[in-house]
């Protein structure tokens, strides 16, 4: 059975959303406090984790970086807050994706089997990472769509890889920034729009409805669910 | 100098004393000693009351000298070339002696004088130094209590309505004013007002006021020191406005930050507050097992509750300027896709066709703000839309035109101009579920980001919403 950890100061919503997990064939653990998530996490890690942002005892997205330290699977982020300050600062500080309140109870199952399958994804003995019809190899530089080869720029092709290996999860802007111009970049939004507007002249069937490189406005880059 | 009788007469009974001791004890004393006997009393009558009484001292004792003392005795003859010389001498040393003695009393007299000013100063500096405005109605009447009535002018608010000030006397204000130095009573511009006018910043033209104090009420003229050190003060008083005024400017920026920062923290707890039973409500309706047509109407109507909130919350944050939008190089693409992605269930029965030119070049908008509007602009198409929607955009010497088209009963024209205003809507269109913000929404967020929106007709019927953004030129690296 897979353990799903619960973290929300509001009885009603742990009460929902313990129900939709266990509809969906998860085992729900729900706590109502950073300290007792933390506490629980320690006793026995869980699989997964969804964790309210708004607790009373301990800002959620110190919760979220603090749960990282504890376990390796999924923690998918509850948020009722418009700004995506606490969105990006919980994806970057190990977050795999955000549910905004008020949401329904197949998109969350959704997601966190989305997320778990990631998790679960075995890397390939050849090195070469897959998603959909995408593979990338990242020692030959050389990426593949549909066995075709597509010529892409240095920058196209980190864009590519990070997004990739990231296997779907959300990532954002800024990680992306830092991890394919550096770090003194991270602000610099206008290049990854102009690498991100080639690959999908490259990549996509119809660039002006893109199916393979997403975007959360203000927020990142995923790769279309396959 | 006003010199007291009694000075004088103390003088002559110094001289007088020493006249008669010298008399007594001539034959021990001899001429020279005597002589330098009689310099005492000029020396204490310069010192202790000034030159008139020192000269009257060295007058009589030059007499007395030379009557009792010089042979032959007396007479006021004096007989040999010495005796003269003894005279002279007495006389230039008694003269030259109570002349330094004078300067060194007058001197002494004018640090006294300086130094009662410069303590008046401190005080009246001490009395201004607060942060309240009652330390200026406090400082006038300090000044009325010692100078006279006095009141403060500003620049922007000159008396003229006020029956105590003569029309002269408004002229040797305004004079002051753009003179920037003193007029009026005591002054040598127009010294005939009934009031002295001391500007604030003298030397500084366009200062922001004066001090006013009237005449004497002894009916005699002010006298120069007095106007320097009522200068002195007036200054005093500009510092004081000055530092009030900033004071306060900080203050009510201090209170409109806090008010602003107190509405985005309402706002924030409101949007909070509303989304979590909504949240539970969605679950809950979901999870409902039974008819599953009041099952789909239940939580359609909980979804139209959830867009209401949000645009509640939305025109909130326009009323109360929460609004902060972030510029960046927005592809449009991004936007147009998440804002589909959020609609997907009403889109659901739509034919939805995207027609972007692949060299559509990159805006410059907030793209959260950005995807708000587009929401709102293709849910409101996917409302009114028979079967189809259509996105395109123009480029236009770097304006461009993104264009949202249905093919539904289109706009009134009376309509157009008012589409945009909250609560808005086109005849009989109270049951189309949209809340009646939605356009007024997308008229806030674009004009908080400086775009242009517009409604007309489709080209093929319908309604048509345009929205105008400006071209985001881009390095690339």
């Amino acid at each position: 059975m897979t353990r799903v950890l619960i973290v929300d100061d509001e009885a009603a919503i742990l009460r929902l959303v313990a129900a939709v997990l266990d509809r969906g064939g998860f085992t729900p653990v729900a706590v109502s406090s950073a300290r007792a998530a933390l506490a629980e996490a320690d006793r026995a890690a869980p699989d997964a984790a969804v964790i309210d942002l708004g607790l009373p005892d301990m800002d959620g997205v110190e919760l979220v970086a603090a749960l990282r330290q504890r376990m390796t699977g999924p923690l998918i982020v509850l948020t009722a807050r418009e700004a995506t300050s606490d969105k990006i600062a919980a994806l970057d500080l190990g977050a795999d994706d955000y549910v905004t309140k008020p949401f329904e109870g197949d998109e969350l199952l959704a997601r966190l089997r989305a997320a778990l399958r990631r998790a679960g994804r075995a890397i390939a003995a050849d090195g070469v990472l897959r998603h959909g019809a995408l593979a990338i190899d990242p020692a030959r530089h050389d990426l593949r769509l549909g066995g075709e080869r597509v010529t892409l720029t240095p920058r196209e092709f980190a864009v590519m890889e990070a997004l990739i290996a990231a296997g779907g999860r959300l990532v954002t802007h800024a990680d992306l920034l830092r991890r394919v111009w550096g770090p003194a970049h991270v602000g610099d939004s206008d290049y990854l729009r102009v690498v991100v507007r080639a690959l999908r002249l490259k990549l996509e069937a119809d660039p002006s409805a893109p199916t393979l490189i997403r975007n959360e406005p203000g927020i990142g880059y995923r790769l279309g669910e396959v | 100098m006003r010199v007291s009788f009694a000075g004088y007469m103390i003088a002559l009974i110094g001289v007088a004393l020493v006249a008669l001791v010298t008399h007594m004890a001539l034959a021990h004393l001899g001429l020279a000693s005597a002589a330098l006997l009689f310099l005492l009393p000029v020396l204490a009558a310069s010192v202790r009351f000034g030159t008139g009484p020192a000269l009257v001292a060295a007058a009589s004792g030059a007499l007395a000298f030379n009557f009792l003392l010089l042979p032959p005795r007396f007479t006021f003859r004096i007989d040999g070339f010495d005796h003269v010389v003894s005279v002279a001498v007495f006389l230039a040393v008694a003269l030259v002696t109570s002349r330094l003695a004078a300067e060194l009393r007058a001197r002494e007299a004018e640090a006294n004088a300086r130094a009662a000013a410069n303590a008046e100063q401190a005080e009246f500096a001490a009395l201004l130094s607060g942060d309240t405005p009652d330390v200026l109605t406090r400082a006038l009447a300090w000044i009325t209590a010692r100078y006279g009535a006095a009141r403060l002018i500003d620049r922007d608010a000159m008396p003229s309505e006020d029956p105590a000030l003569s029309s002269l006397d408004l002229s040797a204000a305004g004079w002051a004013l753009q003179g920037a130095e003193a007029a009026g009573h005591g002054s040598d511009t127009m010294p005939a007002s009934d009031w002295s006018f001391l500007p604030f910043a003298p030397g500084h033209p366009g200062g922001s006021g004066m001090l006013a104090v009237a005449r004497p009420m002894s009916g005699t003229t002010r006298r120069p020191e007095e106007m320097t050190q009522l200068q002195a003060l007036a200054r005093l008083i500009g510092q004081a406005r000055d530092r009030l005024a900033l004071a306060d400017e900080r203050q009510s920026r201090e209170r409109l930050e806090d008010r602003d920062a107190l509405r985005r923290t309402l706002l924030a707890a409101m949007a909070h507050d509303f989304r979590t039973p909504l949240t539970v409500l969605t679950g809950e309706v979901a999870a409902l097992d039974g008819d599953l047509a009041a099952k789909d109407c239940a939580l359609a109507q909980v979804h139209r509750l959830s867009a209401m909130m949000d645009d509640l919350v939305g025109a909130a944050r326009i009323e109360g300027g929460a609004l902060d939008p972030q510029i960046e190089a927005v592809d449009l693409v991004d936007c147009i896709d998440a804002a589909c992605a959020r609609l997907a269930s009403a889109l659901a029965a739509h034919q939805v066709e995207r027609a972007l030119p692949a060299d559509l070049p990159l805006v410059a908008a907030d793209p959260v703000l950005l995807t708000h509007i587009l929401v709102n602009l293709i849910g409101n198409a996917a409302r009114h839309a028979r079967t189809r929607i259509a996105i395109s955009a123009t480029t236009d010497k770097g304006r461009i035109s993104l264009h949202i088209d249905d093919d539904g009963p289109g706009i009134a024209d009376d309509l157009h101009q008012r589409i945009f205003d909250r609560f808005a809507r086109g005849a009989g269109s109270d049951r189309d579920g949209g809340t009646g913000l939605g356009l007024a929404i997308v008229k806030g967020f674009a004009d908080a980001m400086a775009l242009g929106v517009a409604a007309h007709r489709a080209p093929e019927g319908g309604a048509r919403f345009t929205l105008f953004l400006p071209e985001r030129q881009v390095v690339t690296a």
